[in-house]
């Protein structure tokens, strides 16, 4: 990796001033930035020379982002630099929100989510081979075409693909996103809030480079999470090629408010097939308002997965991701 | 004195014939041990080789300056020049090299390198590639190579008009890589004058003379040492072209120089298990007996020849024929990797008769047996099939359905087969000196497999010591010679020299015994650190005592290997998998394997089952997840990692039973290493077809592949 001068600000304004600083939003002509939460992703990023800052801005001394708060609702307030061990195993996550307990545990290895943070999962950068390789020039890398598009593209999107096929590799995001929850993000204009959902962005949308709205100079520090209603039900269902260690090739995130055996409120949102977490709010509806039987189902999946675009390689992910809707709506019924 | 000693009845044995741990376990497990790749000598350098990434390139320019300038660079050499092809990606693939005072500064001025390419479009990585008209050739020798027919093919579509049942399908199998957990190098520490080389290799006495040769030392000159090694299943015989290039680095600074490749080096570079073709064509009679087989067969190994068995593989089939060949790609050759073409020969032809037995309504494993010629298979299938319950499994003559939850579950079969015993080139010197001090030397290699500790536990048992009290010296080429290991030969060559040596340890003991205790040599037992004269009463006196009758003068004696001690013929071995299948998502599960193979004495009952499991967890991972990638359009290794590139983790683990043989009456030595890996992933196939009815004709079993089965079937 290329050398680099490590930052170790005590204050998050010391922080967003350096990742400012490096990210050109304020001046003072120092190279590129890039922040260090858990390291997991950014020291294989700098390893591959993906990223080569001249900085690196340790969060690791900034006080205040490191707890999961609980206010008298219930609801959470989740610190960026919160382990992903500790989402695992929080009492009130574990009971009310087992969506993120259970999508925290798929993630990884033991040794990697003790040290892992949710500031940095649901920053990730792709997985694909192709950005991933030092070798080659990719769209995501500033060439001209997304070469999975017609390369190996076995692990690549199926939904909300073009003119870039990556997948989003977080879990917490679809498991969050279901969960209605908002980020917080800091920079050196100040502090703005927002859906978890609008944080991310499609390819179409201007996410060549970036996979997120994040601004220059912005810190996302805090995910705030809506205490669940009474009767909610939900559950996080991973598919990975590796069961011990791996990447989604598709995922579901289902979140259903439940009165009897009544939908009054579904999320879904799919992981692993699209460059973004992938709510489907027609499938939603579907489910709004009726008993999760085989028809509400088989109607559900197929609205879920209705304008998928498989490439060459991936038209699996479409009855797989069909097959995991079923299965996690069996768990909830 | 009886010259040739025999193996004690299994029942007399004390630590042979028992389970005992590995003497470098804490070693290993804590990070004491010392392997190649952890050798750091003062005034060391790290070498690292620049390989580019895409075969068929022509290099138009190669810049080494700017690698020359990275701070603490020490060399920087050229290993191709402009207008050099670089024909295929391997180590064809390196055009320069470098060592530098740290491995940091090392891969800065590897990436310093500039090299500009022009390109050979197409990459010719695939079959596919090297077989369409008008393709160029690799290596201008033609893509094809090696082309045997043997056998007539029309007439084995004569005995197929006889059939009950025929089946024509063709069966695919990736490259698979060996990963080793430590990649392929060494160190070599060479002063002008002698060198002693820390390598990564499967044959210590073998790799002396390569050395020597590279740096132009007389053999006596160097010293090979691998006291430990990480793995090597058949890619770590020759230094490599990385140990040539670490030798002349080591030649022109007069400096200890490390050269390890990294993973995706590795992986380009090193090595694989060649990938294979095959179409097979055949029925069976209303028994189940082959009638006729017909096998065309590519070998993909890269530009290597790829390595195939004869077909019928395993089965009789009076009436067969085949036609082989390699078909060559613009990639690394194969090397030898753990049965060399055995597991490819498997799938294909356990797929097959499972097809056939299917196709004509009949029990498999009773097809299997009809068409075996050893009693041995009959009988080891039985053990596997009574594990694993197929007796009471309720689809035995048609494949399943998925159950109201859509899971299904189901059981396969395969089988496995090696050559027994060892061969000639091992010599062990065992020294007992007058404190009782008892060392066994030998310069084996132990690549994981236990041969360090079978080198101390034959000489305990002989001399009725605890295991503790032998000390094993292996690993070091100034020791007395050894086999490299492959081909599931050191265990084979190794024991019978350690049995040797240490009958004539005990003999020449008993001989200061014969004025103490008035029998003559042969007639003394030897049992929990003491000795007594056979027969009667009380041990009279303890090992130590008796050590001390050698005066000032240790007891040095050699053994070699001796043929009547090591097994010969045939290994056999069975196979069972019990696995479920979620036919919503293409989820295979494996919940259970079984395997039982004949092992003549089970030297080390806990290293003989580790090998075993071991086998069947790499054909696992081979059948569920191991794939290399390649992009055929660009070249590119896709797969270049272990994030990838796909090995099966401890959730992938099933139940794992190894039922030993205690029928196999040979009471002599023989290795476990290739058989246990032969059959597991074709077993497997066999077991998701039985559970859902979804023909799984490529590996790994991956669930894009299960679900286009799936939709087949529907």
């Amino acid at each position: 990796m290329k050398n680099f001068e490590l930052a170790r600000p005590t204050t998050l304004n010391q922080a967003v001033m350096a990742l400012a600083e490096g990210e050109g939003a304020i001046g003072g002509g120092k190279g590129p930035a890039a922040l260090l939460a858990g390291g997991q992703d950014l020291l294989t990023e700098l390893k591959e020379h993906l990223a080569e800052p001249d900085t690196v801005i340790d969060l690791g001394r900034v006080p205040g982002l490191d707890a999961i708060e609980r206010d008298g609702a219930g609801n959470l307030t989740i610190g960026a630099m919160v382990r992903l061990h500790q989402l695992e195993e929080h009492g009130a996550i574990r009971e009310q929100m087992p969506v993120l307990a259970q999508a925290a545990t798929s993630i990884a290895s033991p040794q990697i989510r003790s040290v892992g943070t949710v500031g940095g999962n649901l920053n990730q950068r792709p997985r694909c081979w192709y950005y991933r390789n030092e070798a080659s020039v990719c769209l995501k890398k500033g060439g001209l075409a997304c070469l999975a598009a017609v390369g190996r593209n076995k692990y690549n999107a199926i939904l909300g693909g073009g003119p870039s096929y990556i997948v989003h590799p977080s879990d917490l995001a679809p498991a969050l996103i279901a969960l209605d929850a908002e980020v917080t993000l800091v920079g050196p204009e100040g502090e703005r809030r927002m859906p978890l959902a609008d944080f991310y962005l499609l390819p179409r949308e201007g996410g060549i480079s970036t996979e997120t709205v994040r601004r220059p100079g912005e810190v996302l520090t805090k995910v705030h999470v809506p205490a669940p209603a009474a009767g909610t039900r939900s559950t996080y269902l991973k598919f990975k090629e590796r069961e011990s260690y791996d990447w989604a090739l598709s995922s579901v995130a289902l979140v259903l408010g439940m009165d009897g055996a009544r939908v009054n409120r579904a999320r879904i949102v799919l992981g692993g097939v699209a460059p973004k977490p992938w709510r489907v709010e027609s499938a939603e509806r579907l489910l709004e308002d009726n008993e999760i039987d085989p028809r509400t189902v088989a109607q559900v999946r197929e609205a879920a997965l209705f304008g998928a675009q498989p490439l060459a390689e991936n038209g699996y992910k479409v009855p797989l991701t069909k097959g995991l809707i079923t299965r996690a709506l069996e768990s909830l019924a | 004195m009886s010259p040739t000693p025999k193996w004690k009845p299994r029942g007399e044995m004390t630590l042979l014939n028992t389970g005992y741990a590995r003497l470098d376990g804490p070693d290993k497990v804590t990070g004491r041990a010392v392997y190649s790749h952890d050798v750091r000598l003062p005034r060391q350098v790290y070498a690292r080789l620049v390989l580019h990434s895409y075969p068929r390139a022509e290099l138009t320019s190669l810049d080494l300056e700017p690698a020359r300038r990275i701070p603490g660079v020490v060399l920087v050499e050229a290993q191709k020049a402009a207008g050099d092809e670089l024909v295929y990606l391997g180590d064809d693939s390196i055009v320069a090299y470098v060592a530098a005072e740290t491995p940091e500064a090392a891969k800065d001025a590897a990436r310093a390198v500039r090299a500009a390419f022009r390109d050979h479009y197409p990459p010719m990585v695939t079959r596919e590639q090297s077989l369409s008209p008008g393709a160029p050739s690799i290596t201008g020798r033609g893509n094809t190579s090696g082309a045997r027919d043997r056998g007539d093919e029309a007439a084995v579509d004569s005995a197929l008009e006889g059939a009950a049942v025929v089946v024509e399908q063709v069966y695919e199998l990736p490259i698979q890589h060996h990963v080793c957990l430590e990649t392929h190098g060494h160190v070599v520490d060479y002063d002008g004058e002698s060198a002693t080389c820390y390598a990564s290799t499967q044959a210590v006495s073998g790799s002396v003379d390569e050395f020597a040769r590279n740096l132009g030392l007389p053999a006596d000159k160097v010293r090979v040492l691998t006291p430990v090694m990480g793995g090597g299943f058949g890619a770590k015989f020759g230094i490599g072209l990385e140990g040539a290039i670490c030798c002349l680095i080591a030649k022109k600074l007069l400096r200890p120089v490390h050269l390890m490749l990294d993973r995706p080096q590795e992986f380009q570079m090193a090595g694989n298990r060649s990938g294979t073709w095959v179409r097979m064509r055949g029925g069976i009679d209303a028994q189940g007996r082959l009638v006729g087989q017909f096998a065309e067969v590519d070998r993909l190994g890269g530009t290597g020849g790829g390595a195939f068995p004869l077909m019928p593989y395993i089965y009789a089939c009076e009436t067969n024929a085949a036609r082989t060949r390699s078909v060559h790609t613009a990639l690394d050759s194969n090397r030898a990797m753990r049965a060399p073409g055995h597991p490819q020969a498997s799938f294909a032809q356990e797929s097959f008769l499972d097809e056939l037995a299917y196709a004509a309504g009949l029990d498999p494993v009773e097809v299997r047996k009809v068409n075996v010629e050893s009693d041995v298979y009959r009988r080891h299938l039985d053990v596997v099939a009574d594990a694993i319950g197929w007796d009471a499994h309720p689809n035995r003559t048609a494949p399943g359905e998925a159950g109201a939850d859509g899971w299904a579950e189901g059981i396969g079969f395969g089988l496995a087969t090696w050559r027994a015993g060892g061969r000639p080139g091992c010599e062990v010197e065992v020294r007992i000196t007058p404190d009782g001090a008892v060392t066994s030397s030998c310069a084996v290699q132990d690549l994981g497999t236990g041969s360090r500790t079978l080198v101390a536990a034959i000489i305990a048992e002989e001399l009725g010591l605890p295991l503790s009290a032998v000390t094993a010296r292996i690993g070091d080429s100034d020791l007395p010679p050894s086999v490299g290991s492959g081909g599931s030969v050191t265990t084979g060559a190794l024991a019978p020299a350690l049995k040797v040596a240490a009958h004539r340890a005990r003999e020449a003991l008993e001989q200061r015994l014969v004025p103490v205790l008035g029998a003559e040599v042969g007639d003394y037992e030897w049992v929990r650190g003491r000795v007594r004269v056979a027969g009667e009463g009380d041990m009279t006196m303890s090992f130590g005592e008796v050590c001390a009758l050698l005066g000032n003068q240790p007891l040095s004696v050699r053994g070699e290997y001796d043929g009547s001690l090591d097994a010969d013929g045939s290994l056999h071995g069975a196979q069972a998998a019990r696995v479920r299948v979620d036919t919503l998502t293409g989820r295979v599960e494996v919940l259970d394997m079984v395997a039982t193979h004949d092992q003549g004495i089970p030297l080390n009952r806990l290293a003989l089952t580790s090998q075993i499991n071991g086998g069947m967890i790499q054909a696992l991972s081979y059948g569920l997840l191991e794939e290399r990638v390649l992009d055929a359009e660009m070249g590119w290794l896709l797969s270049d990692n272990l994030e990838s590139y796909k090995i099966a983790g401890p959730k992938e683990m099933p139940r794992l039973r190894v039922i030993l043989d205690e029928d196999d009456g040979r009471n002599l030595a023989t290795g476990m290493a290739e058989a246990p890996v032969i059959p597991g992933h074709s077993a497997i196939a066999n077991a998701i077809f039985n559970a859902c009815g979804a023909r799984l004709r490529s590996l790994p079993f991956t669930p894009d592949r299960v679900l286009a089965a799936l939709a087949e079937r529907a």
